[in-house]
């Protein structure tokens, strides 16, 4: 038995949108909720501001 | 120390009862679109209360207007009042006021195109849909607009294809 989120559309398995997109990076994202991009956002900027302030010192 | 620096901004302005709209680049996150963003982007309403608690608000949060930041020049009323954009700094990091957004959009004109969204411990924020950010992007249409324009336009078609 298929599992119950695998979409019955070959259609929808495509990697990448003629233009380029990584549309499995969009589906990702839409499986958060708000809050959890939100939260996703911050940990990203405060990991690249963390490894900026550590190459500054250095 | 990891600090959650756009939820306290907005936690701050939810718990003053401030009239606004996420826009921009985090109203996109927030939608489900996978782009990055350091700044905040809010339009808010000028009736005269909110602009009375913005005020204050702002003043709270140590915010100062980014071009020179070491005179620290903070906004005021008629700041607050006028048609342009505020690009402030606070320490929680930027904070781009708008008063209007695309095409002379003020607060009362996007708010029938915004979503209310949950962001965790009961704040509550109005967002700007996708639809109309993109609809201003295209407006817009800075090469800065039209190079994200490609991941919103896709998100917006899986998530109409799989709505939450």
């Amino acid at each position: 038995m298929l599992p119950e989120s695998k979409p019955a559309n070959p259609a929808v398995l495509e990697e990448y949108s003629p233009d380029g997109v990584d549309l499995t990076l969009i589906r990702w994202t839409l499986s958060l909720t708000p809050g959890e991009r939100l939260q996703f956002l911050e940990d990203r900027i405060n990991e690249v501001l963390a490894i900026r302030e550590r190459n500054a010192t250095t | 120390m990891q600090q959650r620096r756009l939820f306290a901004i907005l936690r701050s302005l939810c718990q003053s009862d401030i009239e606004f709209i996420v826009v921009g680049g985090l109203a996109a996150v927030l939608n489900g679109a996978p782009v990055q963003t350091y700044d905040l982007d809010l339009v808010y309403s000028r009736e005269p209360n909110n602009l009375d608690r913005l005020l204050k608000v702002l003043g709270e949060l140590d915010a100062i207007f980014r071009i020179q930041p070491e005179r620290r020049l903070r906004p005021n009323h008629s700041h607050l009042a006028g048609t342009g954009h505020l690009n402030l700094l606070t320490p929680y990091g930027p904070l781009d006021l708008l008063a209007v957004a695309g095409h002379n959009l003020g607060f009362a004109q996007l708010l029938p195109h915004t979503v209310e969204m949950d962001i965790g411990e009961g704040v509550r924020v109005r967002v700007l849909n996708l639809e109309t950010i993109i609809s201003i992007k295209e407006y817009l249409a800075s090469e800065k607009d039209l190079a994200v324009l490609p991941i919103l336009r896709q998100t917006l078609r899986e998530s109409t294809r799989r709505p939450r």
